[in-house]
């Protein structure tokens, strides 16, 4: 592979020093640290030794990727992973020699990991009635799940950023100028937050904020387990090290010494995690542990328009934009739409030029993604069935709806209520009559509403034989009453207290997907359903364990009616790796870490573009090690905080393109108000630079 | 060509294309997931992998040296309990002291890689290189047919080829090889199988135009053997039954059932705020 001479300097030389390898996304520092791995294996070094770091998942795909596809021997046994991976194998290889010193009530049982989807059930269970009694938060108008959320990040935070949980409402309050309805507001979440930690301690429920916890305070303080990771990784790679958080940085410092070699790679201007701890400030300061310092400077990714186009944007956005590169042009970069007054017409727009380029311009769909602040289900089913209809293969990080909304989900839990009446959860008759008709091959709605109206009755189904009147047989038809009959009997054979996953799994398989049957050789829905089933074993064991007296099937059921439980999640050997146009949120699509050739960026005049998501229990700028203690988060903050967020993300977006980006503007956004965000004003703006800048070409 | 470039074998993808290439392809290739169970009593069959993980972690801490009456101590589980006790009697019999617990690694296979995952490998200088597999399962195999699974057949393979980072940068010579599988409920009963260039040989040969032929083949049939399809979980996306096997039946490898759990820790940016 041609490397610079930097980037040489960083992959082929110093293979026994400490480097801190920083630039702006795009100028090859991932490239240059995958060549760097390679060339310690080709050294001698066992890819035992050896371990890259990433702020997530996703993160590392494109080490593992580029690795695997090196052949290189040793490449596919360098591990590539995340700090709360590391925590989660030290915990459960070291319990033993810790738990007395954790807090947790019972050192001697093994200690339990709930997970985010977990997480927010146990919220609701520890804390829910609590929140009702004292009538914690009123005035806030957000979902209870949302709210949640908020009291879960607020204790990542104090983990991550390494400070008592108990200070999280002072610390928010001692920042708060507004009304003391919102000091109480922080109180509450204050309390909320100290119910739950006290509830994790009292049944080993290792959430992730306890786990970093006991990272910091138990298990790297103890020489067996920090020994286990410094004495087996002695070269060290860390990416991202700015979306990753003070937690890690702190391990660095003690781990850095006693390593062999490391490569530290910082993106400039970055810092997107910030809202999850991220402390790219921090993260500079460990440059100062490294033995060379290497910055990136020339652009790999870029064309050299996309980088007149970014130099402009830079000038509008008061960074530091360099000199205007030699021929470039701005204007050459960037698609305005035409006019376009309504939202549909901007997807219509978007999907046209999305296709055009994959028909008639053979551009490979993987080349193109297509971004927005936010991606709600709306916009992503639009564009779906758009890209669908124009045969447009697309893929999306996040699946489109939560799994409770899936039909041939809402048919399994429909069947679970009928098998197990004892739960009390009887479903409508409009639900059955919904069931029926994903369960059942070519029966169409108007029979399953017949056969829901006939036969469900007293929350349980008759056999076929009980419709009396033969003309509404003949009209159902026997063929297909015949399969409702298997339907039936199968589910009155169904053992009381069947766990539910096992329910669901025994349902689909004997039932549902043979041939006659819905969802008979439907691959897309096999993936749902065993979503689910996974979604309620984790469940089942969770709270048998917890609550053997509980009533897990009745308890699951009403979860995921109230979008407790059942919202899709990304497992990891699901990481996407196909082909399609990507659909993404702005931030997913960054911290994926892989430029593209074209990007669309949807409803450019949406305020999300640089503002903050409404979090009124938590503060990322606040809760993080720079705050002065007392000081109040002015109208200034925000609005600094906001430039700075627009500007990291639409430098960054450009940084990841190779060729062209496609401007999606409507004059009303999604709900029909009118948008200028500052995105748009910015691109405005920016136009000015481009017709000076021309000059400059 | 089937196969994507960055491909990676592994003794439980090869295993399951000479199983059913059916399964190999809906498996690995098309990734897809089908939530059927394996077998009729997945209580049982869900309590004994989390005891077969439990003893495997117990292993583990055991050779990194937490204390034994540590570990002994908290053991919840009657069986458990055993298969440790079982383990702490016999079950570094004869082993080098030389030991790399829970061990990858890798080699060339024609145009990709095969990779192996060991429990343990332990080497005595210029003497014995062992690979150990502790199984925690009711099924002990008889020898002839273990000694074709494609564990006993890679694992061998794979430290032979790749060996040499633990043997002071030389290859391990192939006589020096043995396998060995310790089963815990059959009070440490030991099945070894040793090694030598021939077979070596074979093994290289079979792999390597294994892998050939996956990647050429047009169509990935299903299994002739109807039988096993009874433990596959794609037998209905296959039409090849409803009903699961029985576990008194069931003579899998632990190793290849359920997944562990994916830790979503590492997904915090997917929450909505």
């Amino acid at each position: 592979m041609y490397l610079l001479v930097k980037q040489q300097q960083v992959a082929r030389q110093n293979l026994d020093r400490k480097i801190f390898l920083e630039g702006l996304a795009g100028t090859g520092k991932t490239t240059a640290g995958i060549e760097r791995v390679k060339q310690l294996l080709q050294a001698g070094v066992p890819p035992s030794a050896i371990l890259v770091l990433v702020p997530q998942q996703a993160t590392g795909l494109p080490w593992q990727d580029a690795l695997r596809r090196s052949r290189a021997p040793g490449s596919a046994e360098v591990r590539v992973t995340t700090l709360g991976t590391l925590a989660r194998e030290l915990l459960e290889l070291f319990w033993p020699l810790i738990a007395a010193d954790t807090g947790c009530a019972q050192p001697l049982a093994p200690p339990r990991f709930p997970g985010l989807e977990l997480s927010q059930y146990l919220m609701r269970r520890f804390v829910g009635g609590e929140i009702e009694r004292r009538d914690y938060f009123r005035g806030v108008t957000i979902s209870r799940n949302r709210l949640y959320t908020q009291i879960v990040d607020n204790l990542n935070k104090s983990a991550l950023v390494g400070f008592p949980p108990e200070e999280i409402g002072s610390r928010l309050k001692s920042a708060w100028r507004g009304s003391s309805e919102q000091a109480f507001i922080y109180d509450d979440a204050q309390a909320c937050a100290s119910l739950f930690r006290a509830a994790c301690l009292r049944h080993n429920l290792i959430d992730f904020s306890l786990l970093i916890d006991i990272l910091r305070k138990n298990l790297w303080p103890l020489e067996n387990a920090r020994g286990y990771l410094t004495r087996r990784y002695r070269h060290l790679l860390v990416d991202n090290l700015e979306e990753d958080t003070p937690t890690l940085h702190d391990l660095l410092r003690d781990w850095l010494p006693q390593c062999h070699s490391a490569l530290l790679i910082h993106d400039n201007e970055a810092g997107l995690r910030r809202f999850l701890g991220a402390d790219p400030a921090q993260a500079h300061s460990l440059r100062a542990l490294c033995d060379l310092g290497v910055t990136l400077d020339r652009r790999r990714a870029m064309s050299v328009d996309v980088a007149a186009l970014h130099h402009a944007l830079a000038k509008t956005q008061g960074r530091e934009a360099g000199p205007m590169p030699k021929g470039g042009n701005g204007r050459a970069a960037i698609r305005w739409p035409g006019r376009a007054r309504w939202h549909p017409q901007m997807i219509d727009w978007t999907v046209e030029h999305v296709a055009r380029l994959v028909h008639e311009e053979d551009v490979a769909a993987r080349e193109i993604v297509v971004v927005a602040p936010f991606m709600p289900d709306a916009l992503r089913f639009a564009l779906q069935t758009r890209l669908d209809e124009r045969g447009v293969p697309h893929r999306s990080h996040r699946p489109s709806r939560a799994l409770r909304d899936e039909p041939e989900v809402r048919a399994l839990l429909t069947f679970a209520r009928l098998a197990q009446p004892a739960a009390g959860l009887a479903p409508d008759r409009f639900d059955v009559a919904s069931a029926l008709l994903s369960a059942i091959e070519d029966l169409d709605p108007i029979r399953a509403r017949l056969l829901a109206d006939a036969l469900y009755r007293d929350g349980g189904l008759l056999p076929f034989e009980h419709i009396r009147d033969t003309r509404l047989q003949q009209r159902i038809t026997f063929q297909l009453g015949e399969k409702y009959d298997r339907l039936c009997s199968w589910l009155a054979r169904v053992p009381a207290e069947q766990p539910l996953d096992l329910f669901f799994s025994a349902f689909f398989c004997e039932v549902m997907s043979q041939p006659g049957f819905g969802l008979h050789r439907r691959e897309s829905a096999g993936a749902t359903v065993a979503n689910l089933v996974d979604s309620a074993r984790n469940f089942r064991r969770l709270l048998t364990e917890l609550d053997p007296e509980a009533s897990v099937t009745a308890d699951y059921l009403r979860m995921v009616e109230e979008g407790v439980l059942a919202n899709q999640y990304l497992r990891d050997w699901e990481l996407d790796r196909s082909e399609g146009v990507l659909l993404a949120p702005a931030h997913t699509f960054l911290m994926s870490n892989r430029p593209v050739d074209y990007q669309f960026w949807l409803n450019v005049g949406n305020s999300g573009w640089g503002r903050r998501v409404y979090q009124p229990l938590t503060h990322p700028w606040v809760l993080s090690r720079h705050w002065e203690p007392g000081r109040k988060w002015l109208d200034a903050d925000e609005e600094a905080a906001g430039a700075e967020s627009l500007a990291n993300v639409a430098l960054g977006l450009l940084r990841r393109c190779r060729k062209r980006v496609y401007l999606g503007i409507s004059e009303y956004g999604e709900r029909g108000m009118e948008e200028r965000g500052p995105l748009l004003l910015a691109l405005h703006n920016m136009q000015h630079h481009l017709s000076s800048g021309a000059a400059d070409v | 060509m089937n196969l994507p470039e960055d491909f990676v074998f592994s003794q439980g993808n090869l295993q399951d294309y000479v199983d059913c290439p059916r399964r190999f392809e809906l498996k690995y290739l098309r990734r897809q997931r089908w939530p059927a169970a394996e077998v009729d009593d997945m209580a049982a069959f869900e309590r004994h992998l989390e005891q077969g993980d439990q003893f495997h972690r117990l292993v583990q801490q055991s050779l990194l040296g937490l204390p034994e009456e540590t570990l002994r101590s908290r053991i919840n589980d009657d069986e458990v309990a055993r298969w440790y006790d079982a383990w702490l009697a016999n079950g570094l019999a004869e082993v080098p002291a030389q030991r790399w617990p829970e061990l990858t690694l890798t080699a060339r296979l024609g145009k990709w890689l095969l990779l192996a995952k060991m429990d343990l490998v332990a080497i005595e200088p210029g003497g014995a290189a062992l690979v150990l597999d502790w199984k925690t399962g009711r099924h002990q195999p008889r020898p002839e047919r273990q000694a074709q699974r494609l564990q006993t057949r890679v694992y061998r393979y794979v430290l032979a080829e790749a060996g040499a980072r633990l043997n002071g940068g030389e290859a391990i010579d192939q006589t020096r090889i043995e396998m060995r599988y310790w089963y815990a409920q059959h009070e440490g009963d030991v099945l070894r199988f040793p090694y030598d260039e021939d077979q070596y040989k074979a093994d290289g040969r079979f792999l390597r135009d294994l892998a050939r032929e996956i990647d050429s083949c047009e169509v990935f049939p299903l299994t002739e053997e109807v039988r096993r399809c009874r433990f596959c979980v794609y037998r209905s996306l296959c039409d090849r039954g409803e009903q699961p096997g029985s576990l008194a039946e069931w003579e899998g490898d632990e190793d290849m059932a359920l997944p562990t759990d994916a830790l979503d820790i590492d997904a915090l940016d997917e929450i909505a705020f």
